[in-house]
């Protein structure tokens, strides 16, 4: 009798913490879907005025940027890239993520959000400069192993030009980085 | 047995190819081989034609000693890389116009099926009785040929350098062209809607144009979605000014609220060359009664026009623009050599016809 | 008295392999190798996490590493990190761009009309030659080059990478080099100038053997300037025999065509949208 109580429990154990972990997992999963905060400040921009919809399409594109670029790099799947990053800077993450593959690693961001400040919006409005104050918690795992664990805030300095449908990042630069 | 079959299978092959025979016709062309009348004798000859049999529609002519062959057939199979020649004759109907014991005056019309639609030619074809048979009396080419020289040609040519692949991405490529919908007119017909209008190029390069429009009911919901396909002038030169017409077969005015218009230019590589001549523009009715308008053209340049299309833009007396038709060419177009051309028009809206103005747009067959 | 002496220097060995540190330059320049320290001992495992790049290899530590030049070609901010048996440290470091040496160097339009103020803008985003953006304020140099002028310049100082610089359109139609230049870079862009609709469209008539010239006097916009050769112009004659057009292109900077006459013509002109004078001839005797 009591070993079929002590059967029985075990069994409740290990059911509850294997709800529990796909639970986890999809919060992660979903949390992972979804795009960063970010907020833009366009008090500075010039010398062309920051359309209505621009100042709505650049800050969506953005967070649809990060959110990609941070899938890719958790899961070292260089195509994700392709849908919101262009010129040197897509050919520079993809490079990234070539080389974590080859080491067997992979990064993994808890993304707290982006500050946007415009800096530059060309008179042909044809490129747009903004600086990025992110805060993220960055993980670097070797396997399965965690080998770094920081939470920083970055400062970027972006450039993002217009696509066919979207705002794309062309340049993605660290400027400083530092812990909160 | 072993005999049995194969004796069966020929003779079922031969019912069948005796039922082919007569399905295909065979009996009206045995008697029309006669041609015991005019009507036999343009319907032979013609048939013969569609079966490209030419040297047999040769012997059908009357006045083979004044007709060239090789013209004869070119006439129908086209040259110089014309529109008949991608074209076949699919079906013809004939009629007399009036007939005597020894001549008649007959009336054919011929539907070709080509790359770019139907085309009709119509010809009155006069018969002469020659014995028991009667004979197609084939009109003598009288079009000025076109002999061996050197035209000099140094319209303008536009080329194009785009960026390349390896180049910075401030390398940008030159801007498209401006272009501008000068006019829009929507026309209720008794079975579509049809825009019409004209189209400008206002910029200093040439365009590829192509004018697009979406017709919005109510609570801007989008009913149906044309562009102007081929009743455009798609090429535009700097300043040149093209008619458009869009059609929306099954729609009614009535269940629209407004239009969007969308005239969407490419910078593409041209040539001003050719220039085409239009002549002798009127508005008349063809033999069939139908109101046309009529004219000629003519190459002014030293390249040949394969297939011409020509537009034209009816505008009534405030100066809008009330109806846009087009018609192919079925003959190319050598330089100085003239060539008539009719586009057809709908009597009621021809009757508030004020003024028109043709365009010739034109397509290449040869590379 | 040995038990306790053994005890104490194994207790000094354990603490001398203390954990492994790992010290990189606070900064450093794309493109340039640099030397990192490190401490401790024994076999360990060193990352470099960069913008472009996550290596990992084996190394001793308590030596120094050697990371070369073509790893640091990107700047920003990178991460060090040093794995032996008693753990894991890390160290960031920033590479900055190196000298001023490219540049993204965009204009627009590329057609422009004449003597248009402030209508042609040029950017340069300024960058060295590992295409990192240089952030620091650097001069870049614009000039203009008109087609038939002497060449000017200005310079502009950049602001996060960026230099512009509004430029009007010259009084004269024709092409015009735009340039900016810094360090070794030299970027050159056409835009082309080019006039107005026509003005004053005028055509004339004279006899030729057998037919009618009809030919445009030089067509040019209200300034002054040559409509571009290849603008077409459309002539409309109405006679006896009924009405003829032809679509002309220019060239060398007037139209024209000849034309049949039956009695007597009306002789309009046209282009795009800007109509000319009307002639009325008599047909050919």
């Amino acid at each position: 009798m009591r070993d079929t109580a002590a059967r029985y429990s075990s069994l409740a154990i290990l059911s509850i913490a294997f709800v529990c972990g796909i639970l986890v997992r999809d919060f992660r999963a979903a949390a992972a879907a979804e795009p960063p905060r970010v907020e833009l400040n366009a008090d500075n921009i010039g010398p062309r005025p920051l359309e209505d919809l621009t100042s709505k399409s650049v800050p969506r594109d953005y967070a649809f940027a990060w959110q990609t670029m941070e899938q890719a790099l958790e899961e070292n799947r260089p195509g994700l890239l392709e849908a919101y990053f262009t010129g040197l800077a897509k050919q520079d993450l993809i490079q990234r993520v070539n080389s974590q593959i080859k080491s067997g690693l992979h990064t993994h961001y808890e993304d707290r959000g982006h500050k946007l400040e415009a800096l530059f919006y060309s008179p042909a409005g044809d490129a747009i400069q903004l600086r990025d104050r992110a805060q993220l918690d960055v993980q670097v795992l070797d396997g399965g192993k965690v080998i770094y664990d920081e939470p920083m805030t970055l400062q970027y300095v972006v450039i993002m030009t217009p696509g066919a449908d979207r705002w794309l990042v062309r340049e993605m630069q660290t400027t400083t980085g530092e812990k909160p | 047995m072993k005999r049995g079959l194969p004796i069966l299978l020929a003779a079922l092959t031969a019912v069948l190819m005796v039922i082919a025979w007569f399905q295909s016709g065979a009996i009206g062309r045995r008697e029309m081989r006669s041609a015991s009348t005019p009507d036999q004798a343009v319907r032979l000859m013609l048939s013969q034609i569609q079966g490209h049999n030419f040297d047999a529609a040769y012997a059908r002519l009357a006045n083979k000693g004044d007709v060239d062959k090789n013209t004869f057939v070119r006439e129908f199979n086209g040259s110089y890389g014309s529109l008949l020649t991608i074209a076949s004759l699919e079906s013809f109907d004939v009629w007399g116009l009036h007939s005597t014991d020894q001549e008649a005056t007959m009336r054919a019309k011929l539907h070709y099926s080509t790359g770019v639609g139907p085309l009709d030619d119509i010809r009155d074809l006069k018969v002469e009785r020659a014995g028991d048979t009667w004979k197609v009396f084939w009109p003598v080419d009288r079009a000025a040929k076109l002999p061996p020289q050197v035209i000099p040609v140094n319209y303008l040519r536009w080329d194009i350098i785009s960026r390349g692949s390896g180049d910075d991405w401030g390398v940008q490529n030159v801007d498209s062209p401006q272009v501008r919908i000068l006019s829009m007119n929507a026309i209720q017909r008794p079975d579509s809607i049809v825009l019409v209008g004209e189209v400008v190029n206002e910029d200093s390069v040439p365009a590829y144009v192509n004018v697009g429009a979406t017709l919005l009911g109510p609570n801007e919901k989008e009913l149906a979605q044309e562009s102007s396909f081929d009743k455009i002038a798609h090429t535009l030169l700097p300043r040149q000014v093209s008619p458009y017409r869009i059609d929306f077969p099954g729609m009614r005015l009535d269940k629209i609220k407004s239009v969007r218009m969308d005239a969407k230019a490419l910078l593409i590589a041209a040539s001003a060359d050719p220039v085409i001549e239009v002549n002798q523009q009127k508005l008349e009715n063809d033999p069939l009664g139908k109101k046309v308008l009529s004219g000629e053209l003519t190459n002014q340049s030293g390249q040949i026009v394969n297939i011409p299309h020509v537009i034209a833009a009816y505008y009534d007396s405030n100066g809008k623009v009330i109806w846009v038709s087009d018609g192919y060419v079925a003959q190319a177009l050598l330089p100085q050599v003239p060539v008539p051309f009719a586009v057809d028009l709908p009597p009621d809206i021809a009757k508030n016809v004020q003024t028109y103005r043709v365009v010739v747009n034109h397509y290449d067959t040869t590379s | 008295m040995r038990t306790l002496t053994t005890g104490f220097a194994l207790l000094l060995a354990a603490l001398g392999a203390s954990a492994s540190e790992i010290h990189p330059p606070a900064q450093a320049t794309a493109g340039t190798a640099i030397t990192i320290a490190t401490s401790g001992s024994g076999s360990a495992s060193f990352y470099l996490i960069g913008p472009a790049s996550a290596s990992k290899r084996q190394v001793q530590a308590g030596s120094d590493i050697s990371v070369d030049s073509d790893q640091l070609e990107h700047a920003g901010r990178y991460t060090a990190i040093l794995c032996a048996s008693d753990g894991c440290a890390s160290a960031s470091f920033v590479v900055n761009p190196a000298a001023p040496n490219r540049l993204s160097f965009l204009v627009h339009p590329s057609r422009v009309p004449v003597d248009s103020p402030n209508r042609i803008s040029a950017v340069a985003f300024v960058f060295d030659n590992f295409h990192n953006l240089v952030l620091q304020p650097e001069s870049v140099t614009f000039s203009i080059l008109p087609k038939d002028g002497k060449e000017v310049s200005a310079t502009r100082n950049s602001e996060n990478g960026v230099a512009w610089v509004r430029l009007s359109s010259a009084r004269k139609e024709g092409a015009t080099r735009l340039g900016a230049a810094i360090g070794h870079a030299n970027e050159l862009r056409v835009v082309q100038q080019v006039a107005a609709d026509a003005c004053n469209l005028r055509i004339r008539a004279s006899r030729t053997k057998r037919d009618l010239l009809v030919e445009t006097d030089p067509v040019r916009d209200c300034s002054g300037n040559s409509v571009p050769d290849g603008t077409v112009v459309s002539f409309t004659k109405v006679d006896g025999a009924g009405k003829t057009t032809v679509d002309v292109p220019i060239k060398r900077g007037v139209a024209k065509v000849e034309m049949p006459v039956e009695g007597r013509a009306r002789i309009t002109v046209a282009s795009g949208v800007v109509t000319g004078n009307e002639l009325e001839v008599a047909g050919a005797q």
